[in-house]
C-alpha cells in the first residue's frame, strides 16, 4: 500500500458531480482503468473518514479502507471500463463489499477472483407477494412471527429440515431450482422470476470439494446467520405504480415476505477452497496484483475454470436454498391463514444475487464484448427490453430487490438504461456497514434496541441475543441514503419501500 | 473422540480480545509462547459462536493439520476447527491444545475439549462463515507471542 498523508491522498480524488467521485490512476499501483464511486453527502463523509483513518500512523491491526480496495481491483488484469464502488460500499475481503469489476473473456490475460464474488457465493434477496392486506395480518402478527420462525431453521448450528441425502444434494447441486420444482418445493412460476431461472447451467459439482459438501449438506434449508433474514414487510410507499403493478403490487399496506440468505457453509468453503488452490496458480502464472488477498487466477486457467464451475454449484445450492425456505414460509403463511399458498397468492416477485460472478455481453465503445462480470455485494440491475429479464418485467426493467437491516426499510428498485451504461447494469446491495460487529456489542445496548422495534410495532424473533446488537440499525449506513443516491445517479429507478413488521433472524 | 482426564480440567486465562472492522471480526490472541496464541485464537473464535460457560468438556476431538508456511499453518488450524464444528461431529470446544507443534515442517496436532453442539443447551452466538488472509499477522517475540486473524461473518 502506498503512504501517503491524508490530504495527498485527496488529490486523487476528485468529485464529478454531487454523486459520483472519480479515483484516479496512481492513487494505488499499476492502476490499469480509473474507480469510481457513488455517494451523496452523507454516505461521502464515511468514505473518506474510513480514508482517513488508515492514513493515521502506527496503525496496528487495521484493515484496508474501501476507496484503497477499489484501486486495487483497478489493478487487475483484464479489468474494461472501470473499478465502480456503489453507494453502500464498505472495506471487505479484496474486492471491497459494494464493488463490481468486469473483465474481457476475450483476453488471455483476464483474470476470475473469488475475492470478487464473496465468500457468501450468490447471497441474495427473495420477494415473495400475498394479497393480504396489514389488516388481515395484525391480529395475528405474533402467532405468524413464530410460525415463521418455527419452520424456517435460523442461527449458529442449525440444521435443515427438508430430508436431503447425499445423492440429492449431488443432484440439487446440477439443476438448482429445478430440482427443487421437481421435488415439490417450487412452483414452476418461481423459475421465471429468478436470475438465470434458478440454475447456472455451467455448474459441475464434480469440482466441489468433499469437505464443501459436508459442510453443505446439513445446511440446506437453513437461513443462517449475520446480517441474514426473513421478514414480513408491508408496501410503505409507491413511487412508480405501474411498475409496481406489473410487479402484483397493488396497493400501499399489501404484505410481502422477504427472505436474504445464501449458500451457506457449502458456498464459503468452495470459496475457502478456491483461495487457497489461486495462492499457488498465482506465484506460477506470475500474477502480480496489489493485494495478498486479491488471490486470482487466468479465466482460461485450470483453476480459473474449476472455480467458475465450482462457484456455479454453490449457486444453485443457493437457489434451492432460498426456494426451501419460500416452501416453508409459504407453509407457515397457509397454517394461520387455513388457505392455500396460492389462495395467498404467494408469488415470488423476484429473486437477485449479489455475490456472483457471471459470463455477460456488455458494449464498450460501442462494441460488443463478452465479459465476466463480478458482483461483490452489489445487484444486477438491467434495463428495460433486456433479453435476460423475464417477459413480465421486459417494459418496467429488472426488479432490483434492497434488503434493509433489522427494523429499517427494504427497497424495490428498476433497472435502467443509464445504469447498464455507466455500471454494467449494477446497483446496490443493501445498506452497508457504518460501526464494526465489536463496536456494536459495545456500545449498543440489547434493551434498547428490542424497545425501539417494539415501538415501531416491529415483532421480532432473534436465536442470538448478541445478533441484535451487531445488527442494529445504527450499525448500519442508511439504507434510504444508498437507495436515493442510486435513484438520483441514474443507475437505478425507485419503486417501492417496504416496511417490517416481523422480523425472523439468526 | 477420546476420555477426558482430571488434569483436562484447568482452563487456561482468556489471552485474547475482538477488535473492531467494519464487516467482519478480528481477533488478536496472544501468549508467551507461538503455541499459546495459537490455541487462544482458537478459543476465541469457538466463543464468538456460543456462550463459553454453556461448553461442557466431555470428550475430546483430535486434529492433525499442516501448512507450507506460519500463516498457511494458522489458516488451515482454524479452517480444521470450523470445519469440525459445520459438518459432523459438530464438535464445539471450550479449549484448544496444542500437543505437537512443529515449526519447522509446519505441522500442528491439537487436541479440543468440548462436545457436540447442540440447539437448546448452546446459546446461539454468530456464525462465522470463514476464516480470511485478511491482515493476517503473526508476531513472534521472545516471551510475548501475538496473531491477529479476521474472520468473515
Amino acid at each position: 500500500m502506498v503512504v501517503r498523508q491524508y490530504n495527498e491522498e485527496l488529490e486523487y480524488l476528485e468529485k464529478k458531480s454531487p454523486y459520483k467521485w472519480e479515483i484516479k490512476k496512481g492513487f494505488q499501483p499499476n492502476m490499469r482503468v480509473e474507480g469510481v464511486f457513488y455517494v451523496n453527502k452523507f454516505l461521502e463523509k464515511l468514505m473518506l473518514e474510513e480514508l482517513q483513518n488508515a492514513c493515521r500512523p502506527g496503525m496496528i491491526g487495521g484493515f484496508l479502507p474501501g476507496v484503497k480496495q477499489i484501486a486495487n481491483v483497478a489493478a487487475l488484469p483484464g479489468i474494461v471500463h472501470k473499478s465502480i464502488g456503489l453507494p453502500d460500499v464498505h472495506s471487505g475481503y479484496g474486492f471491497a463489499i459494494g464493488n463490481m469489476a468486469a473483465f474481457d473473456m476475450d483476453d488471455p490475460q483476464s483474470i476470475v477472483s473469488p475475492g470478487g464474488v464473496g465468500f457468501d457465493i450468490n447471497c441474495g434477496v427473495r420477494l415473495l407477494r400475498t394479497n393480504l392486506f396489514e389488516k388481515d395480518v395484525q391480529p395475528i402478527k405474533e402467532q405468524l412471527a413464530q410460525s415463521m420462525f418455527d419452520h424456517i431453521p435460523v442461527g449458529v448450528g442449525s440444521k435443515g429440515i427438508i430430508p436431503m441425502n447425499a445423492n440429492d444434494l449431488e443432484e440439487a447441486l446440477e439443476m438448482g431450482m429445478d430440482w427443487s420444482l421437481r421435488e415439490g418445493y417450487a412452483w414452476a412460476e418461481d423459475k421465471e422470476h429468478c436470475e438465470e431461472n434458478g440454475r447456472m447451467l455451467n455448474a459441475d459439482s464434480s469440482k466441489v470439494s468433499m469437505r464443501a459438501r459436508k459442510r453443505g449438506l446439513p445446511q440446506l434449508g437453513t437461513l443462517g446467520a449475520g446480517n441474514h433474514y426473513a421478514e414480513i414487510q408491508v408496501v410503505d410507499e409507491v413511487y412508480d405504480k405501474w411498475a409496481a403493478k406489473k410487479m402484483g403490487i397493488e396497493n400501499v399496506g399489501q404484505v410481502c415476505i422477504m427472505i436474504h440468505s445464501g449458500s451457506r457453509g457449502f458456498g464459503h468453503q468452495v470459496a475457502t477452497d478456491a483461495l487457497l488452490e489461486m495462492e499457488k496458480a498465482m506465484k506460477r502464472d506470475q500474477i502480480e496484483v496489489n493485494d495478498r488477498q486479491l488471490a486470482c487466477a487466468r479465466i482460461k486457467s485450470n483453476e480459473g475454470q474449476n472455480y467458475l464451475k465450482a462457484m456455479s454449484a454453490a449457486a444453485n445450492f443457493a437457489w434451492v436454498n432460498r426456494s426451501s425456505m419460500t416452501f416453508l414460509a409459504r407453509q407457515a403463511f397457509a397454517k394461520q391463514f387455513k388457505l392455500t399458498p396460492d389462495d395467498l397468492d404467494m408469488h415470488v416477485i423476484y429473486d437477485v444475487s449479489h455475490n456472483i460472478a457471471k459470463m455477460e455481453q456488455h458494449y464498450i465503445d460501442g462494441k460488443p464484448k463478452h465479459l465476466l462480470v463480478h458482483r461483490k455485494g452489489s445487484t444486477r440491475a438491467f434495463p428495460p427490453y433486456h433479453p435476460l429479464i423475464p417477459v413480465d418485467y421486459q417494459l418496467t426493467g429488472q426488479p432490483v430487490l434492497i434488503g434493509g437491516t433489522m427494523g429499517t426499510c427494504s427497497y424495490v428498485l428498476t433497472g435502467t438504461e443509464q445504469g447498464m451504461n455507466e455500471t454494467f447494469g449494477s446497483t446496490c446491495h443493501g445498506a452497508g456497514r457504518a460501526l464494526s460487529r465489536a463496536k456494536s456489542r459495545r456500545n449498543i445496548d440489547y434493551n434498547d434496541v428490542l424497545e425501539k422495534l417494539q415501538q415501531q410495532g416491529i415483532s421480532i424473533r432473534v436465536a442470538s441475543p448478541k445478533l441484535v446488537m451487531e445488527e442494529a440499525p445504527e450499525s448500519y449506513k442508511n439504507v434510504t441514503d444508498v437507495v436515493n443516491t442510486c435513484h438520483e445517479a441514474g443507475i437505478s429507478k425507485k419503486t417501492v419501500k417496504l416496511r417490517p413488521i416481523a422480523v425472523i433472524k439468526g | 473422540m477420546g476420555d477426558i482426564k482430571e488434569e483436562d480440567w484447568n482452563l487456561p486465562e482468556c489471552k485474547y480480545e475482538y477488535l473492531d472492522h467494519t464487516a467482519d471480526i478480528q481477533i488478536h490472541a496472544w501468549g508467551s509462547t507461538l503455541s499459546e496464541a495459537f490455541e487462544q485464537c482458537a478459543n476465541a473464535m469457538f466463543h464468538y459462536m456460543t456462550e463459553v460457560e454453556y461448553i461442557e468438556m466431555k470428550e475430546s476431538y483430535e486434529i492433525e493439520v499442516e501448512g507450507h508456511d506460519m500463516m498457511t499453518l494458522l489458516y488451515n488450524f482454524l479452517d480444521e476447527l470450523l470445519f469440525i464444528f459445520s459438518a459432523e461431529p459438530n464438535y464445539i470446544a471450550r479449549k484448544v491444545q496444542i500437543e505437537e507443534f512443529d515449526t519447522t515442517a509446519f505441522k500442528i496436532k491439537a487436541k479440543g475439549f468440548g462436545e457436540e453442539f447442540q440447539l437448546g443447551k448452546h446459546p446461539q452466538g454468530t456464525e462465522v462463515k470463514a476464516i480470511t488472509f485478511s491482515n493476517m499477522q503473526i508476531h513472534e517475540n521472545e516471551g510475548k507471542c501475538e496473531v491477529f486473524v479476521i474472520l468473515d461473518i
